[in-house]
């Protein structure tokens, strides 16, 4: 039975009491709990947000929302987490020793998500009937991301290490995507551009007929995206990419975008 | 009044400097060479106010690892009497002179903190790519963003940082090297100039960092606002009746100097001093001032040194 828990996050935690802590509310199903009742509590409380830590501990692959809204602080996922973790925050930073499930990150406007294993679907993107998914921040997952990561991404920055699922980027307006593994079909369908790009290092399934091929050149404005990921994200491949030249493709057409791809040509 | 600093006497007096507006560029390009021709162009034609629409300079080379693109880049300096002007020079002279160079990008050299405001001059630069300029920004979560623009050109693409800053400014630092003669007094000067550049945040912004004529303010002939500065020019001196060139002295070599601020503009110009003074055949040193009536900063010679 999955666990709803956005209270856990240093916004709401920091200067309270402990006791105040523990009775928190969490979901298990549709019933209330308090927060001791379905996690050990321990540690020091910090005076302010951005000064308090927090470890999550335990099979937490079920607990949702963890980190949802927070604005500033850092919290530690020692193993997976649910859905929804670090979506709509707005600062702070988030690690996840294991994988996240769907919807990650989605709509944030700011701050920080690295998840050290794989990505569910809907990374960093809008939710249903929403028009804007991401609007700032950065998502860094060092394995495999799922189904339409960056949809109706706005602005910031997601780099997937492993293989991305199709429809990344689907209808982006802005930010950017960095694949690292090899890009499925269907990436940047409906994407209108607006300063936004897909940069492919692993190659790509398919590109869409509504992308045209535009040049082969080495974009000066990639090397500084690759020496931020290689010096201050610790993607070490990034660096290798250097000097590489990319292929650019621009669309989609299909929606009058100026949506750029860019793909690593060997 | 006079002292003596390693056998060359130096005026006991001040050289004015006035405030002017000051921004920092750093242009980087696929070598050395090519940052240095598009600094060499952007500061060219721009030594001072009196006749050129800014004052310019080239503040340092600035190795690969130092730069935004991990290229060989140079730091510029850019001097305007206000934001309007050197908004408007900067545009002009990174459009047609840097714009215009292979290979090259440019980056905001003063970070947003530092500055007293921030010109929109990549922004207006970027309507260059008449509607195909792409914008970019960078530091998503990691700190504070930057937007950049990306301009389509014939070879390729050209990148600018969007905000480049700028903050109130010293220019007008300057002294004056007298020699016995040319080649030893011209040697004594340019050993200046390096001791200069060690500074950061200065520039010399004549030829080589060296201006052989300096003026005086006005002229017999009434449509020149400037004229040769005769109280120094040594070939009239017994000819001139109120020469301050002396007996020995038959070469005089300015150097004018405009910094950031007024501590890096005093420190320069005393490391320039000793430089000189170190390097032989200097009779003496001087400043040039209006009596504190042209701006509020007063390097003192004296205190210059003991900045050093």
């Amino acid at each position: 039975m999955p666990i709803e828990a956005e209270n856990i996050t240093p916004d709401i935690i920091a200067s309270k009491q402990m006791s105040e802590i523990e009775r928190l509310a969490v979901y298990k199903g549709n019933r209330q709990h308090n927060l001791s009742e379905l996690f050990e509590i321990s540690g020091d409380i910090a005076n302010e947000a951005g000064g308090q830590v927090i470890m999550v501990e335990g099979n937490t692959a079920l607990v949702k929302y963890i980190g949802s809204s927070m604005s500033s602080g850092k919290i530690i996922v020692e193993g997976n987490a649910g859905m929804h973790l670090g979506s709509k925050m707005t600062g702070g930073e988030i690690q996840v020793k294991g994988s996240v499930d769907d919807w990650a990150g989605a709509e944030m406007s700011g701050g920080c998500i690295r998840v050290n294993e794989n990505a569910g679907n809907r990374l960093g993107s809008a939710y249903r009937g929403s028009p804007e998914g991401m609007t700032g921040g950065l998502i860094v997952v060092d394995g495999k991301a799922g189904q339409e990561c960056g949809a109706l991404l706005r602005r910031g920055m997601i780099v997937i290490r492993g293989a991305v699922a199709p429809f990344a980027g689907v209808h982006m307006n802005g930010g950017q995507i960095f694949a690292f593994g090899q890009v499925s079909k269907r990436l940047g369908a409906s994407a209108k551009g607006n300063g936004g790009f897909i940069a492919c290092f692993g190659g790509v399934e398919q590109m869409l007929p509504t992308y045209i091929y535009d040049s082969t050149y080495k974009p000066n404005f990639m090397r500084m995206y690759l020496q931020q990921l290689s010096e201050n994200l610790g993607v070490k491949e990034a660096a290798k990419f250097m000097d590489t030249p990319f292929e650019r493709f621009s669309g989609d057409l299909a929606c009058g975008g100026n949506n750029e791809i860019f793909v690593a040509s060997y | 009044m006079s002292f003596n600093f390693n056998g060359v006497e130096i005026d006991d007096t001040f050289a004015e400097g006035f405030t002017m507006w000051g921004s920092r560029i750093i242009v980087t390009a696929i070598n050395k060479k090519w940052a240095n021709i598009a600094a060499q162009n952007m500061t060219g034609f721009a030594t001072s106010v009196i006749a050129c629409d800014c004052e310019a300079g080239i503040e340092r080379e600035v190795p690969s690892e130092s730069t935004p693109d991990h290229r060989s880049g140079t730091a510029i300096m850019v001097f305007g009497f206000s934001k309007g002007k050197l908004s408007g020079s900067m545009l002009n002279r990174i459009g047609q002179c840097i714009l215009t160079c292979p290979t090259t990008a440019i980056f905001n050299g003063i970070p947003r903190a530092e500055s007293d405001e921030m010109l929109d001059v990549g922004k207006s630069l970027r309507l260059f790519g008449d509607g195909y300029q792409v914008k970019m920004r960078m530091n998503d979560g990691l700190g504070e963003r930057v937007r950049f623009w990306r301009i389509p050109v014939m070879q390729g693409e050209f990148l600018t940082e969007e905000l480049y800053g700028a903050k109130k400014a010293v220019a007008g630092g300057n002294f004056l090297i007298m020699g016995e003669e040319e080649r030893s007094t011209l040697e004594a000067a340019e050993k200046a100039v390096e001791a200069i550049h060690t500074v950061p945040m200065v520039i010399t912004p004549f030829p080589g960092g060296l201006c052989r004529s300096g003026s005086k303010v006005g002229s017999k002939y009434a449509f020149l606002k400037a004229s040769t500065n005769t109280p120094f020019c040594p070939t009239i001196k017994h000819t001139f009746k109120r020469s301050n060139a002396p007996e020995k002295v038959n070469s005089i070599i300015e150097i004018v100097l405009n910094g950031l601020d007024e501590s890096s503009v005093k420190r320069a110009m005393g490391f320039g001093i000793k430089a000189a003074v170190e390097a032989g055949g200097v009779k003496k040193i001087t400043a040039v001032n209006f009596g504190g009536k042209l701006g509020k900063f007063k390097f003192g010679l004296k205190e210059s040194l003991e900045a050093t």
